[in-house]
């Protein structure tokens, strides 16, 4: 049955940030095309403008769960949270970007557009409770980040990056569709909260079972968990740092929002589907994420891996959500996800105020002594470094200290010592980095200017939050985080 | 006053940890110095005042304090000292400052880093001895790591990078095992009692089935085990010795091995009783080995930083003998604890100062190739004083304090096992021949190289730090009631009791 749905000024607050991206994206491709207002200046003025007004909608949005628009579109805590933490990377990226010798070619009018359009559909995706629009927020988004990947600086690389990540999304994408389509013809609703209701009498039935494998394997490619993750390392490297920065932190948000959703509401009678699956998912990503990233010598390429092991992490608090208890799993992948994002920003931020027209694909070996040249990059780095290594006291450490627990609270022995098995490769890794900036010769002159030491630049801004904040995640705050992540947790654990 | 008489322990613990953060601030060493030298000194004014009115009569924890920090996981920030970590706390204190005068006039790059880097240890290392609450723990056992990380990769050796990796991915392998093992344990405690508590005071009355406190025993042992380090995980520390700036490894053995051996009696020990039983003999077998190997090794050595670490493995595998003497009627030997205990503080203090020694002919020869010296007690009479004190003290001579170490573990390991005593009084023999080596080769014969004749004695500087350590191995032997007289109701607590084993708070 269908009806017209009602339009109500809280469907309005709810749509608010999307509909403001979409209406910056137009005008921001119209300016693309007008000789009086395609100068960068202009266009960054309604980049600026658009996100943040995007950030307030967001910000303003109802935290009471309802749906709108036959459950195309949801408000509620844990898509306010998405939608926040999606628009303040973009406005994060689009700082560093500003800075960035990249900058020319990624303030143009139809790049903006691309961006902000791409950025609407994962505003979509992270509050959605509908199949279908789930999928066109998806590709909403991949298929701007194919496009921006190929399209900021056209060289041979970037292309070759951009083709192979287009080429195994839409494998990807496929297999997810195919795996949506199942479950639609199975449970006869493209509503998750439908799908919930209707899984339990048919949950032996091999298509449903096939259709929760295909989504947890589509998910699993763009999450870039192993074995599905070929594109991620290439896709890195290749892009433009900022866009990297972009990728590897928004992906990360919006699907594991989306898996919040499916595996411990919609498909928590699947669960011996894609419980076992995702546990060789997760011992995968972790073990060979961190061995790939020990022989890398590119720095991007060796975040690329270590992003693989931290999905491997997620996914090892994924497979804790089988439990009855959800409320500790969820928290525990937002808060790890939330460190995650933080971390990354500012470890990509550190590598872009390091790069130069001339070497903007870093070694390992040209950080060296770095701590002589920019003490505070090196610090800031380092900081990142023990982070994403999991030492305490940063935010690294709470983060995986709350994953092994709902893990272990859970039974998962294996997986937690695997995954130390894997925290004690990444710290080699990550030390090396340390080793390099610390106890090592300079070798090369550091740096784009506008960054250097104690200048202000908002490439430095963004550095310093993110410093400050994997202190303070790691000392002060875990507590307050964790006490507002309560409101995420039910929502998800709604049945 | 007031204030500072509830919060001594974190006020002790942070302040290192702030002036580290000044430091690094203050863009000027002579600065650093000063300011790194007071503010150590400080602390130890302020552990003075602990040691002063700490109760002897009392097994209870002392000075305690308590912090909420994620209320809903029921994790805690809990300090307090009974007389088991207050010895530790003081050679903590006390080492300190002496280490930080060793770099004086040091003309090392970056030394206010180092300073700062010293500090913030001396906070990690303060705060893993009064943590009650295991994740506090956890927290400041890996803070430990990453000042000792940088000490060794910045200002350590030609193959420093090696060692000071080899060293953090050995001990962070352990110490995962034991977080896992402590969220165990947490969960565990939480199903029976629906309370979440991090805090060992509320763990220790967990009651788990055998088999499980069976595999977090193992897990927590290793942890320890690798961080003491007990043969075969020792290989890390001979390489982090000989890689480590002088100041470093004098922290290093003086005060970070000794984690190790007071997580056995703090955390494995009374949290698992069940397990003692089976672990007992693989640990005093281990000890026993670590004793006679780390004994012959060192006997063998040709590097005399080296032959200092390698009886490093040997005098540790004491302490864990005698950790781990279990009597007939299931207790622990009273007598082998306290010397366990004591022989801690000892090698503290008399392997501090050979290291510093070792520092010294270094720092005037840049070699510590045994060959390379001899005769030096003609050149350097003061030199020779201090280093055969030192040894005495380190062989256990009646008259230091590793006389009286080493004889209450034998005392209590023969009650325990006879085997065992029998073949860790080797390594007393064994010590004095190794260390007696270590004296002749340095000190007596012709000066055979025509670079020593021309040695400068001790200066002032160098008898500043090296004197009081010296009185130390002499005051210790002689009064040890002085100092085991605080710990003796904790100790005897615990070689009772670690079966029911309990911690009541004393709010005096």
């Amino acid at each position: 049955m269908f009806s017209f749905p009602e339009i109500t000024s809280a469907f309005y607050y709810t749509a608010a940030p999307v509909l403001i991206l979409v209406a910056g994206s137009m005008i921001a491709l119209l300016q693309g095309v007008s000789t009086g207002y395609s100068s960068r200046r202009a266009i960054e003025t309604v980049a600026w403008i658009t996100t943040f007004a995007a950030i307030v909608a967001a910000a303003a949005m109802p935290t009471e769960h309802a749906d709108y628009l036959a459950g195309g579109l949801l408000s509620g805590t844990l898509a306010r949270v998405g939608q926040l933490a999606i628009l303040m990377i973009s406005a994060a990226v689009m700082m560093m970007m500003r800075e960035h010798h990249t900058a020319q070619s990624f303030f143009r009018g139809e790049v903006i557009s691309i961006f902000l359009m791409l950025i609407s559909g994962m505003l979509v995706l992270v509050s959605s409770d509908d199949l279908v629009t789930l999928f066109v927020g998806l590709e909403l988004a991949s298929i701007g980040l194919y496009v921006i990947l190929g399209y900021v600086q056209p060289n041979r690389r970037s292309q070759e990056g951009a083709i192979k990540y287009f080429i195994l999304g839409s494998v990807a994408a496929a297999i997810l569709l195919f795996g949506f389509a199942l479950l639609y013809a199975s449970c006869g609703t493209m509503r998750l909260s439908g799908i919930v209701a209707a899984l339990p009498p048919i949950a032996g039935h091999g298509w449903v079972r096939l259709g929760a494998l295909l989504t947890l394997v589509g998910l699993g490619f763009k999450l870039a968990l192993v074995p599905f993750h070929m594109w991620a390392p290439d896709a890195y490297e290749s892009a433009p740092t900022g866009i990297t920065a972009f990728m590897a932190t928004t992906v990360k948000v919006m699907i594991l929002t989306v898996a919040l959703r499916l595996f411990s509401g919609a498909f928590s009678s699947l669960s011996d589907v894609w419980y076992p699956a995702l546990i060789i998912l997760a011992v995968l990503s972790v073990i060979a994420g961190n061995i790939m990233a020990l022989v890398q010598s590119n720095l991007k390429r060796m975040l690329a891996y270590s992003s693989i092991a931290h999905s491997g992490y997620m996914a090892v608090a994924i497979c804790a959500l089988s439990a009855t208890d959800t409320s500790l799993p969820v928290r525990a992948i937002l808060f790890y996800l939330l460190t995650y994002v933080i971390v990354s920003l500012g470890a990509f931020a550190v590598v872009m105020s390091l790069e130069t027209p001339d070497n903007d694909q870093l070694t390992i070996d040209d950080l060296s002594g770095l701590a002589k040249k920019r003490p505070g990059l090196a610090f800031a780095m380092t900081v990142f470094m023990l982070s994403f290594g999991g030492m305490p006291p940063t935010a690294g450490f709470i983060g995986k200290f709350f994953v092994f627990n709902a893990a272990l609270n859970n039974h998962l022995y294996g997986l937690v010592f695997v995954g130390i098995i894997g925290s004690t490769i990444s710290l080699f890794y990550y030390l090396r980095l340390v080793v390099r900036m610390y106890m090592a010769q300079p070798v090369a002159p550091f740096g784009a200017v506008n960054t250097a030491n104690g200048r202000f630049s908002l490439t430095n801004l963004v550095l310093g939050f993110a410093v400050v904040s994997t202190l303070l995640l790691g000392t002060v705050l875990p507590a307050e985080i964790m006490d507002r992540l309560v409101g995420a947790a039910t929502e998800v654990a709604r049945k | 006053m007031e204030f500072f008489n509830s919060h001594v322990l974190s006020i002790m613990t942070f302040l290192p940890l702030m002036v580290a953060a000044v430091i690094f601030i203050v863009p000027d060493d002579k600065f650093a110095r000063v300011a790194a030298l007071g503010g150590s000194i400080l602390t130890f004014f302020v552990s003075l005042h602990v040691w002063h009115y700490f109760n002897s009569g009392s097994a209870k924890i002392q000075f305690v304090e308590s912090y909420v920090w994620i209320p809903e996981f029921g994790i805690r920030a809990i300090f307090g000292v009974d007389g088991i970590s207050l010895l530790l706390v003081m050679l903590t204190t006390a080492l300190t400052p002496l280490v930080i005068l060793s770099l004086w006039n040091s003309h090392v790059a970056n030394l206010r880093y180092f300073f700062g880097a010293l500090l913030a240890l001396q906070t990690g290392m303060l705060g893993a001895l009064v943590a009650l609450d295991l994740v506090f723990f956890y927290v400041f056992w890996e803070v430990m790591l990453i000042p000792m990380y940088f000490i060794i990769g910045i200002w350590g050796g030609a193959r420093r990078i090696y060692a000071t990796t080899k060293f953090i991915l050995y001990t962070v392998v352990g110490s995962l095992l034991m977080l896992a093992a402590a969220i165990v344990l947490y969960i565990s405690y939480h199903r029976q009692t629906g309370i979440y508590s991090t805090s060992i005071l509320d763990l220790y009355n967990a009651s788990l089935d055998p088999t499980t406190q069976l595999w977090l025993f193992g897990c927590f042992a290793l942890a320890f085990a690798i961080k003491v380090p007990m043969w075969p995980f020792h290989t890390w520390l001979p390489d982090a010795h000989v890689e480590a700036p002088t100041a470093g490894s004098v922290i290093l053995a003086g005060v970070l091995l000794k984690m190790g051996t007071y997580g056995f009696l703090r955390f494995a020990i009374p949290m698992f009783p069940l397990a003692v039983k089976s672990f007992a003999p693989i640990l005093v077998f281990l000890g026993v080995v670590g004793i006679i190997y780390g004994a012959l090794t060192a006997w063998v050595q040709q590097d005399a930083k080296k032959l200092v670490a390698y009886s490093s493995v040997s005098h540790l595998g004491f302490v864990v003998v005698g950790s781990v003497a279990l009597l007939a009627d299931g207790s622990l030997s009273v007598e082998a604890l306290t010397g366990a205990l004591y022989q801690m503080i000892n090698h503290g203090v008399s392997t501090g100062a050979l290291f510093f020694l070792v520092g010294v002919i270094y720092e005037r020869r840049h070699t510590r190739m045994l060959a390379d010296f001899g005769g030096l007690a003609s050149v350097m009479p003061w030199f020779a004083v201090i280093l055969i004190i030192a040894t005495l003290g380190s062989v256990g001579l009646p008259g230091t304090g590793g006389f009286v170490g080493e004889f209450l573990i034998l005392l209590g390991t023969y009650q325990s096992s006879p085997v065992a005593a029998v073949m860790s009084a080797t390594g007393v023999l064994l010590g004095a021949i190794y260390m007696l080596t270590l004296c002749r080769k340095l000190l007596f014969g012709p000066v055979t190289h025509e670079e020593n004749k021309k040695l400068k004695d001790l200066s002032p500087l160098e008898f500043s730090y090296l004197v009081p350590l010296a009185l130390l191995v002499i005051i210790m032997g002689v009064f040890p009631e002085f100092f085991l007289a605080k710990s003796k109701a904790s100790i005897e607590h615990l070689a009772k009791n670690y079966r029911s084993y309990s911690l009541a708070i004393d709010s005096h």
